[in-house]
C-alpha cells in the first residue's frame, strides 16, 4: 500500500459519489412519473477501490404483469359500462321516459280511457297519439341502437389505428434496447419507455410478454395471437359504413387471428377493443331483437279479426312493410322495430279515421265489428285489445328474454335485462378499478422513487464525499510532510 | 438497492383515489338524502327493475281506472235516480187504475194519468248524461225512445191504429167499438198490442236503443255492465199499459170492456213495477261493484307505491347521516393530505 494508491482510491470514491449523486438527482426529478423505475448504482470492488459496475433499474416482473392484466380488464369493463349507460339513456332505462315499457303503459292508459267513453272522438285521437308515440319510441330506439353500433364500429377502427401506431413505436424502442444491450450501454430510459408503451397497448388488447436474449421482447395477446415479434404484426379491421338490424360488423384480426369479443355485464372482455366488439355484436343487437319482438307483439295484439271468421287476421292499429299480413307467431323479424308504423287507415294525420280503432275495419268492411250503423259507445273491441296486452304471447328465444309473457311484462323485462347487465357492469367496474389502482400502487411501491429515501442517500453520499475529500487532503499533507522532510 | 416500502408517487396517488371515491359517493348520497330514492335504481336492483317498471305502469293504469270508475259510478247513480222517477210515475198510474177499477174515479182522469205517465217515462228514458243518452245501451248517440204522438201520428201510433183496424175492422173512434167484448179487448191487449212492443215492431217504431248495455272495465281484469237499456221488458210493459189506456179509453168502449181493459192494464203496470225493482236492484249491485272496485284499486295503488318505495326508497336520515360522515372523512383527508405533504425529509435538511 502506498500513499499514491490511497490517493487514487479516494479519487475513484469521489468519482463514484458524483455518479451516484447524479442518479439520486435523476430519481428525485422523476419521483412523480408513474412509468419511471428507480435506478441505483451498483458498486463493485476493484483492485484499488471500487467503481460503479452498473446502473440497476428496479423491476418486478410479477407485479408488472399483474398491472398489465388489471389495466386490460379495467379498460374493457369501463368501455362496456359506458356503452351500457349510453344505451340506457338512449333506449331502455328504468328512468327513461321514452322507453317502450313506459310508452306501452301510456298506450294502455289511453285505450282504457277511450274504452270508458268510446263515443268521445278526442279520446280516440289521443289513443292513436299514444300509439304514434309508441311507434316513435320503437323507431327511435332502433335508430339509436344502430347508430350506437356504427359509432362503436368507428371507435374500433380508431382503436386499431392507435394500436398499430403503438406497435410501431414499440418496435423502435425495442430495437434501441436490443442494440444498447448488445453494446453494453445503459438502456434504462428505453426500458421505461417500453414499459409505458406496454401499459398503453394493454389498454387496447390484453398483452403478455415473452423475454428473449438481449432484452428483446415478444408480445402476444393472452389468447395467443402474436402482436410483435421483431417487427409488429398487422392488426387489421374493415369498418362498416351502415348498420341495420341483423347485419353484423367485421372482426378485428391480429396477425390473421380474429379477436374475440367479451360477454356478460361483468365482462370477460380484456382491453377496450374486445369490449367494443361485445357492445357492437352482442349487447346492441340483443336490444334490437327485443325491440323488434316488442314491435311484432304490438302488431299481433292489435291485429284486426274478421267477426265472421272467414278472412285471415290483418294488421290493425300497428302495421309494417309486410302488412296487412301478421308476422309469424313467435318468430323474430329483424328490423321490425324500425319498420313499424301506424296504420294509415286509423291515422288522422294521414287521412285515416281514429274511430276505426273502436269499430274495426281498417282492412275493409269485412273487419268491421261495430255496425253498421256504428253504436257510439261500443267498447268491446277496445277492451279486447286491452285484455290481449295482458295475455301471454309467444316470443322468439333469440331475443334472450322470456319465451312466453304478456307484452307488458316483456317490455319491462327488456328494461330489467339491460339494468341487470348494468348492475353486473357496475360491480365489475368497482372491482376492476380497485384492482387496477392496487396493482399500480404495488408496482409503484416496488419500482418507484421514495423522495425521503433518496434524500437520506444524499446525506450518505455527502458524508462519503467529505470523507474522501478529507482523505485526499490528509494524503496531500502527508506527501507534503514527506517532501519537506526530504527537501 | 431499493429499501423503501412505498414510493412517493403512490402515497399521493392512493390519497387522490380515495378522495375521488369519497367525493363521488358524497354526490350520490346527497341526492339520495334529498330525493329519498336511490341514485341509480338500475344498478341497485338489476333485473329487479322490471318489477318496479311494471308496478309504475300499473299505478298509472289503476289511477286511470279510478277516474273511469267515477264516470261509471255517476252514470249508475243517474240511472238509479231515473229508475226511481219511473217507478214513482208507474205507482201513480197504478193507483189511478186501481181507483178506476173500483169505479170511484172518472175514466178521463185515468186516461190523463196514463198520458202523463207515457210522457214522463218517455222523457226519463230519453235523459242524456254527459252528452250521452243514459238508456241507449251502447248506442249512446241515438235518442232511445220515439214518443207516441197522435198529431202528427208517430210510427208507433200508426202501427197501433193499423193493428186495431186489422183486429176489429174499424177505427177506435168508430161507434162500433161499443160492441167489443171484455174478452176481445183483453185478447187484443195481450196479443196485438203486446206484439207492438216486441221484435222488429219495437226496434222500428219505438226504440233506437241497443240491447247491449255499456260494459266498463272496473279493475285491471274485471268488467261490469254499467248502464240499463230502454229495451228492458219493464219499460216496455209500462209503455204498453200507458199507451193502451191513453188510446183505447178514448174509444166508445162498453163498460165491461173498459173495466177489463183497466184491470188488465193494472196487472201489466204491476208487473212493470216489479221489473223496475229488479232493474234497481241490478243497478245497485253494479254501483256496489264499481265502488268496491275503486276501493280495491286505491288500496292496490297504495300497496304498489309502498312496494316501489321498499325497492327504490332510501331512508333519508340514513343518507343524511352518511353525507355528514363523508364530509367529515373528506375534511380529515384534506387535513392529512396537507400534513403529509409537509412531512418530508427535505424540510429538515437545511
Amino acid at each position: 500500500m502506498s500513499l499514491t494508491s490511497a490517493l487514487s482510491i479516494a479519487q475513484s470514491a469521489l468519482f463514484n459519489t458524483s455518479r451516484q449523486t447524479s442518479i439520486v438527482s435523476r430519481n428525485l426529478s422523476e419521483a412523480s412519473n408513474p412509468d419511471y423505475a428507480r435506478r441505483s448504482a451498483v458498486l463493485a470492488s476493484m483492485a484499488p477501490g471500487a467503481r460503479v459496475a452498473e446502473i440497476r433499474r428496479a423491476t418486478n416482473e410479477v407485479l408488472f404483469r399483474q398491472n398489465l392484466q388489471a389495466i386490460s380488464s379495467w379498460q374493457g369493463q369501463k368501455m362496456v359500462s359506458a356503452g351500457l349507460d349510453s344505451l340506457q339513456l338512449d333506449v331502455n332505462g328504468v328512468d327513461n321516459a321514452n322507453s317502450a315499457a313506459v310508452m306501452l303503459g301510456k298506450l294502455q292508459e289511453a285505450l282504457q280511457l277511450y274504452a270508458a267513453s268510446p263515443s268521445n272522438s278526442t279520446l280516440a285521437e289521443s289513443a292513436v297519439e299514444a300509439a304514434r308515440q309508441m311507434v316513435r319510441s320503437l323507431n327511435q330506439g332502433s335508430a339509436a341502437i344502430q347508430s350506437f353500433r356504427r359509432d362503436t364500429d368507428q371507435q374500433i377502427a380508431a382503436s386499431v389505428d392507435k394500436l398499430n401506431g403503438l406497435l410501431a413505436d414499440f418496435k423502435e424502442v425495442n430495437n434501441e434496447i436490443i442494440s444498447g444491450t448488445r453494446a453494453g450501454r445503459d438502456v434504462s430510459d428505453a426500458l421505461d419507455r417500453r414499459d409505458a408503451l406496454l401499459k398503453k397497448i394493454a389498454e387496447y388488447v390484453p398483452v403478455s410478454t415473452i423475454k428473449r436474449a438481449d432484452n428483446d421482447v415478444m408480445l402476444t395477446t393472452t389468447a395467443g395471437a402474436v402482436l410483435f415479434e421483431t417487427v409488429p404484426r398487422p392488426v387489421t379491421f374493415e369498418p362498416t359504413a351502415v348498420f341495420s338490424a341483423g347485419k353484423g360488423g367485421n372482426s378485428v384480426y391480429i396477425d390473421g387471428v380474429a379477436l374475440k369479443g367479451g360477454s356478460g355485464g361483468n365482462t370477460t372482455a380484456s382491453g377496450s377493443i374486445a369490449a367494443q366488439l361485445q357492445l357492437r355484436d352482442e349487447v346492441a343487437p340483443a336490444m334490437q331483437r327485443q325491440i323488434d319482438e316488442i314491435a311484432r307483439g304490438l302488431i299481433a295484439v292489435f291485429a284486426e279479426t274478421d267477426p265472421s271468421g272467414t278472412q285471415p287476421d290483418a294488421a290493425g292499429l300497428f302495421t309494417w312493410s309486410g302488412g296487412p299480413a301478421i308476422p309469424a307467431d313467435g318468430t323474430l323479424v329483424d328490423g321490425l322495430g324500425a319498420e313499424i308504423s301506424i296504420n294509415p287507415a286509423m291515422d288522422s294525420s294521414q287521412g285515416g279515421d281514429p274511430m276505426r280503432l273502436r269499430d274495426g275495419g281498417a282492412n275493409g268492411a269485412a273487419y268491421v265489428h261495430n255496425g253498421p250503423p256504428a253504436a257510439a259507445s261500443y267498447s268491446e273491441l277496445l277492451r279486447t285489445y286491452g285484455e290481449k296486452l295482458d295475455e301471454p304471447m309467444n316470443f322468439d328465444p333469440a331475443a334472450g328474454l322470456e319465451v312466453s309473457a304478456s307484452l307488458g311484462t316483456y317490455t319491462s323485462a327488456a328494461v330489467g335485462w339491460l339494468e341487470n347487465l348494468r348492475q353486473d357492469a357496475a360491480y365489475g367496474n368497482e372491482a376492476k378499478g380497485a384492482l387496477s389502482t392496487r396493482t399500480a400502487t404495488a408496482l409503484s411501491n416496488a419500482t418507484g422513487v421514495n423522495v425521503d429515501e433518496e434524500m437520506s442517500l444524499l446525506l450518505d453520499l455527502e458524508h462519503s464525499y467529505e470523507a474522501s475529500a478529507r482523505m485526499i487532503r490528509v494524503v496531500d499533507e502527508m506527501l507534503a510532510a514527506l517532501l519537506a522532510a526530504t527537501g | 438497492m431499493k429499501t423503501s416500502l412505498i414510493s412517493t408517487h403512490s402515497v399521493a396517488q392512493v390519497m387522490r383515489y380515495q378522495l375521488m371515491r369519497m367525493q363521488a359517493e358524497l354526490a350520490e348520497k346527497r341526492q339520495e338524502a334529498v330525493t329519498g330514492r336511490v341514485t341509480d335504481p338500475g344498478v341497485k336492483l338489476g333485473a329487479g327493475v322490471s318489477r318496479t317498471v311494471s308496478m309504475d305502469r300499473d299505478i298509472e293504469r289503476l289511477s286511470g281506472l279510478v277516474d273511469s270508475n267515477s264516470l261509471a259510478a255517476n252514470r249508475l247513480a243517474a240511472t238509479q235516480a231515473a229508475l226511481n222517477q219511473i217507478t214513482d210515475n208507474a205507482q201513480d198510474l197504478l193507483s189511478a187504475l186501481t181507483a178506476a177499477a173500483s169505479g170511484s174515479v172518472d175514466t178521463d182522469v185515468v186516461r190523463h194519468e196514463a198520458v202523463r205517465t207515457l210522457e214522463a217515462v218517455t222523457g226519463i228514458l230519453n235523459t242524456s248524461f254527459n252528452g250521452e243518452y243514459l238508456f241507449a245501451g251502447i248506442n249512446t248517440d241515438a235518442k232511445p225512445i220515439k214518443p207516441f204522438t197522435d198529431n202528427p201520428p208517430s210510427d208507433s201510433k200508426a202501427a197501433f191504429d193499423a193493428a186495431f183496424q186489422a183486429r176489429f175492422g174499424f177505427a177506435q173512434s168508430d161507434p162500433a167499438a161499443a160492441s167489443i167484448t171484455a174478452a176481445e179487448i183483453t185478447s187484443f191487449l195481450d196479443n196485438e198490442i203486446a206484439a207492438q212492443f216486441q221484435g222488429a215492431n219495437w226496434t222500428d217504431n219505438w226504440s233506437d236503443a241497443a240491447d247491449q248495455p255499456i260494459v266498463s272495465r272496473i279493475t285491471l281484469n274485471e268488467t261490469a255492465e254499467t248502464s240499463v237499456t230502454a229495451n228492458e221488458e219493464g219499460f216496455k210493459k209500462l209503455l204498453m199499459a200507458a199507451v193502451a189506456i191513453s188510446d183505447l179509453l178514448k174509444a166508445p168502449l162498453s163498460e165491461s170492456a173498459r173495466d177489463a181493459l183497466i184491470q188488465r192494464a193494472a196487472e201489466i203496470v204491476g208487473e212493470g213495477i216489479a221489473d223496475m225493482a229488479g232493474l234497481q236492484g241490478r243497478t245497485g249491485i253494479a254501483e256496489n261493484r264499481v265502488s268496491d272496485a275503486t276501493d280495491r284499486i286505491s288500496s292496490q295503488i297504495d300497496l304498489f307505491k309502498s312496494f316501489i318505495n321498499d325497492l327504490e326508497g332510501v331512508d333519508p336520515f340514513e343518507a343524511a347521516t352518511r353525507v355528514n360522515e363523508l364530509m367529515t372523512q373528506i375534511e380529515i383527508s384534506y387535513t392529512l393530505t396537507s400534513r403529509i405533504q409537509q412531512l418530508s425529509l427535505v424540510r429538515y435538511l437545511t
